[in-house]
């Protein structure tokens, strides 16, 4: 039996997003695109940056990294997002995940995973990078899928998760 | 025995490739391996699967699946350019006449006949490569990303812009990017018409393009300018995406040599499953079955590391010869490497992203950010110390040989066993039938008449002709402190220039040598619907003049060919092809300009949304390139002050054919404009060398609009006014109409200003007799920003304040994206 303990490979996703008192310029670039969609009556879209890293490392580790490298502690705050279902509020949020298909190449995903390594942790075996949009108005999930697939993701490369959300 | 062959036996023999069981080509009929074939995206003929069946049958074994889609992207348009190397068959009216090969008997035909000794690599390497000064030389290509683009605008573009790059970093043994330059072709971003199913609309094409021209360029520290834009809604399918980049690199750089025994090296990014059959995609019609595969997106910092390291590693000469691996992957790039001795690759040493790739995958993936290297074995271990210095993984794959035969295994076992000389020169010809039936000559009609200066304001808010502020700004045309003469130009910075100008002191270190070039485009695919011919000249002649308008030298400038058409299988379609080789041809004998590169995207043509098949306009783009032998007497085109004088360079005629103010009238027919190259170039050069002693104070080119949206260009971007009496133009005789005077788009024009000093020493630049270049007095610049036009009559015909005129232009874009 060998003493050394071996960290089981896990995932985490983190979730970069802007502190509320910034305005979100990319943010208003997708409200006018979702808008101009049929979205009309879309409120308010905040952007952030969702990593998903997978690897021997721990969750302190990615924690570390999400505050130290992923995030600029000015204007953003980091989370760690439990996988599965989030609480609802049954209302007028909605969440927009879009991810790079597994077969197309992710770039930020890749500098992450060497700057990991570059920051003393363990190197994860994969990270990849999707965005999220947080949607403010009254819809229904067919027709922000409709909208998504124009204005925000090309189902060619992305594929895309929309759920009902808490804020 | 040789040392190269006694390593050769040294190593374990290569075992015979395995059989494909599932493809079975020495047993099918040619037609059902065709639509085999077209299942995998082959893209082969039933010609094509003939000579593949021949051959192996007298090898007396079945292709592997690796030989198969090696075979399938050597011989595809995309790396062959079949179209334009077949005969063709040519019926015009009643005459059938035959080409051997439209490339050699048009384009190269044109460079061998103009016989420049400052052209010092053309048609061979990755990009054309002319002298600039003693030490140095530049390289240059452009080519097209279109299909990639319509499926993915933004990785497209970006992965277009990097293989450019990568073009230019694997010309010679390596040229330094000191320029971007990138033109595209959209429908307008405002279409409201319908779309077929899964297409991208116009106006996320287009920001998406943009986006990724912007984030590549930018990432990997190249400024980007001088580029252009067409908005046609016959482009609404298929978007054009032309990236062009010209590199530095020195004179002793140029040549690249392999030897049997030196190593292939790959560098840069790892191999993975992205970007299969690229080559062999691109060689069809586009349809909503495309592979996702077949798009990828660009990884910048990976590019920049490699080129990075490369070029210190050639300052080292740490290698014999290097290419890059685009479109076809390792096949493609060991393959050209390797076509004059021969290739022994192991695909287990291919560093991969998944470790689940098959041999042909492995072999013809099309990985972005990888290049091939020949590294003589002692230099291998200071080469990857150079790479492994900007985080750059390197792994020798194998080595060249003497044998003429491309041997390709994995894990001992034969995936690739094929005779160079067959996959190089194998591909059957096949005699293609084209059809060019001159138009009739048509006299203009229809449409209705509108006031002077209503046409003008609709004109200068044109697509076409409005401003390209949006796009512009995106982009860093800054980086690397050389941009003399910037996109942008005027006292705010904001009026539309004809060419950019860069001075290369960051890649050359050498502040004392004020030596620059120039880069410019022309394109008009609305001259190519009457005359294909006619739009060729007229898009060489652009190019030419606004690089004179810079202060470029236009007897040493250099031409790139990018043609885009649709299917050449269409007679028609390839009768307008040749049309356009053969305007070419002609106009770069006229101009004794030589073609030094260039690329050809066929089958752009889709189902539109009632499935009937939407053609593009045929569109050629010409690039030219000329030195600007200094670049402090580089020339921007605003209006420099009140009581100069505006001269008119060129002759004006009756050619309104094709124009923007037949467009905006609802007219059609008239006469498309035709250059005379011998008048216009001799025209250039005396206004080449006024500039160059400072005689000139701004010149702006002619195009879309003619005089008048010359001039009110000029004027808004000075801020200063002008008066031109139509009456002084050199012209046609025949011409009795001030609109014709105003918005003909003859070719060969300059609209030049000249301080009141300077004029009778400018105009002892220009020849006097009957076949010399017309130059006139036609006006002057005013202190009040008016464009007050005087008609043939004496009348003032039209009075415009240059503000409004400047609002309208710059307020279009923006509306249509808004």
């Amino acid at each position: 039996m060998s003493a050394v303990r071996v960290q089981p490979v896990s995932t985490h996703l983190i979730e970069i997003r802007l502190r509320p008192e910034f305005a979100d310029a990319e943010g208003a670039e997708a409200l006018a695109r979702l808008r101009a969609e049929g979205l009309s009556a879309l409120k308010d879209v905040r952007v952030s940056r969702l990593y998903e890293i997978k690897g021997a490392i721990t969750a302190t580790q990615v924690q570390q990294a999400a505050r130290e490298l992923l995030c600029d502690a000015v204007t953003q705050e980091s989370r760690v997002v439990n996988p599965g279902t989030p609480p609802l509020n049954g209302m007028n949020f909605w969440r927009v995940e879009v991810w790079p298909k597994p077969t197309v190449a992710d770039p930020p995903g890749e500098t992450v995973r060497d700057a990991i390594a570059e920051m003393g942790l363990p190197r994860p075996d994969s990270v990849r990078c999707a965005l999220v949009y947080r949607l403010l108005g009254r819809s229904s999930r067919a027709v922000i899928e409709k909208a998504v697939e124009k204005a925000l993701a090309n189902p060619l490369i992305h594929r895309f998760v929309v759920s009902e959300a808490h804020p | 025995m040789s040392p190269a062959a006694a390593k050769e036996t040294a190593r374990p023999a290569v075992p015979a490739p395995a059989a494909a069981p599932e493809l079975g080509v020495l047993t099918r009929s040619v037609r059902e391996l065709r639509a085999l074939g077209d299942e995998r995206h082959l893209s082969l003929s039933e010609a094509e699967w003939a000579a593949v069946q021949a051959r192996f049958k007298t090898l007396k074994r079945e292709p592997t699946l690796a030989e198969i889609e090696t075979i399938a992207q050597t011989w595809s348009e995309h790396c062959k350019h079949k179209t334009f190397t077949s005969p063709i068959r040519l019926s015009e009216g009643r005459r059938t006449r035959t080409i051997k090969n439209l490339f050699q008997e048009t384009i190269a035909a044109a460079t061998a006949a103009a016989k420049k000794p400052w052209c010092l690599s053309v048609f061979e390497d990755n990009a054309g490569v002319v002298a600039f000064g003693r030490k140095w030389a530049l390289a240059f290509k452009a080519e097209t990303h279109n299909h990639p683009s319509a499926l993915e605008p933004y990785g497209g573009a970006e992965t277009g812009v990097g293989g450019v790059i990568r073009d230019v970093l694997g010309c010679g043994l390596g040229a330094k990017p000191v320029l971007n330059t990138d033109v595209f072709c959209f429908a307008r971003p405002d279409y409201r018409g319908p779309l077929p199913e899964g297409a991208l609309h116009p106006s996320r094409t287009m920001r998406g393009v943009v986006a990724g021209v912007r984030d590549y360029g930018n990432r990997m520290g190249i400024p980007t300018a001088g580029g252009g834009i067409w908005f046609d809604d016959d482009y609404r399918l298929n978007p054009l995406v032309f990236c062009g980049t010209v590199g530095l690199l020195p004179a002793k750089a140029v040549k690249k040599e392999v030897k049997p025994g030196d190593l292939i090296v790959v560098a840069g990014g790892r191999t993975g499953r992205d970007g299969l059959h690229g080559a062999t995609f691109s060689s069809a019609v586009l349809g909503d079955d495309a592979p996702g595969s077949a798009v990828q997106i660009g990884h910048a910092i990976a590019e920049k590391r490699v080129l990075d390291a490369l070029l210190r590693a050639r300052d080292r000469s740490l290698y014999r010869s290097v290419t890059d691996c685009g479109a076809g992957g390792l096949s493609s790039a060991v393959g050209e490497l390797g076509a004059d001795c021969g290739a022994r690759v192991r695909l287990e040493d291919v560093p991969l992203k998944a470790a689940d790739l098959e041999s042909w995958e492995i072999w013809l993936s099309e990985s972005q950010e990888r290049m091939v290297l020949a590294v003589p074995p002692k230099d291998l271990k200071a080469l990857q110390a150079v790479f492994a210095a900007e985080g750059c993984e390197t792994a020798a794959i194998g080595e060249f040989t003497r044998d003429g035969r491309l041997r390709v295994v994995h894990h001992d076992e034969g995936v690739v066993d094929l005779d160079m000389k067959f996959l190089h020169k194998g591909l059957p010809r096949e005699v293609r039938r084209a059809e060019w039936t001159p138009p009739p000559p048509q006299k203009a009609s229809g449409g209705a008449a509108k006031r002077l200066g209503e046409i003008l304001r609709e004109a200068i808010a044109d697509a076409n002709v409005c401003s390209r502020e949006w796009v512009i700004r995106q982009y860093d045309h800054e980086v690397q402190a050389g941009t003399v003469i910037k996109p942008l130009q005027g006292v705010r910075h904001d009026g539309p220039g004809d060419a950019c100008v860069i001075w290369p002191h960051a890649a050359t270190g050498d502040l004392e040598d004020r030596a620059g070039f120039s880069v410019a485009h022309g394109l008009n695919p609305e001259y190519g619907r009457l005359d294909p011919y006619w739009m060729a000249m007229a898009c060489v002649d652009e190019a030419l003049r606004n690089l004179t308008c810079v202060g470029a030298d236009p007897s040493r400038a250099a031409l790139l060919d990018n043609f885009c058409w649709p299917s050449p299988d269409d007679p028609k379609q390839l009768g307008a092809l040749v049309r356009a080789a053969e305007g070419c041809r002609d106009a770069a004998k006229g101009f004794r300009a030589p073609f030094i590169s260039g690329k050809d995207s066929l089958y752009n043509e889709s189902k539109d949304e009632k499935g009937r098949p939407l053609p593009i306009p045929g569109t050629l783009l010409i690039s030219a390139l000329a030195p600007v032998p200094d670049v402090r007497r580089a020339v921007t085109m605003d209006f420099k002050g009140p009581g100069n004088a505006l001269y008119l360079l060129g002759r004006t005629n009756d050619e309104l054919g094709g124009s923007l103010c037949h467009r905006l009238l609802g007219r059609t027919g008239g006469e498309v404009p035709k250059a005379s190259p011998a008048v216009t170039l001799e025209g250039l050069r005396s206004l080449h060398a006024a500039i160059t002693k400072s005689l000139v104070l701004s010149a702006h080119d002619l195009s879309e609009g003619g005089l008048a949206v010359a001039a009110a260009e000029m004027g808004f971007s000075g801020e200063f006014g002008a008066v031109i009496d139509l009456d002084e133009i050199p012209r046609d005789p025949r011409i009795y109409s001030n609109e014709t005077l105003l918005f003909s788009e003859s070719a060969g024009r300059i609209l030049v200003e000249v301080a009141p000093e300077n004029e009778s020493a400018f105009l002892r630049h220009f020849g006097k007799g009957a076949k010399a270049a017309p130059v006139r007095r036609v006006g002057q610049t005013t202190a009040n920003p008016i464009l007050k036009i005087v008609g043939l009559d004496g009348s003032t015909v039209m009075e415009e304040p240059l503000r409004e005129l400047k609002e309208a232009w710059q307020r279009t874009l923006p509306a249509m994206l808004a």
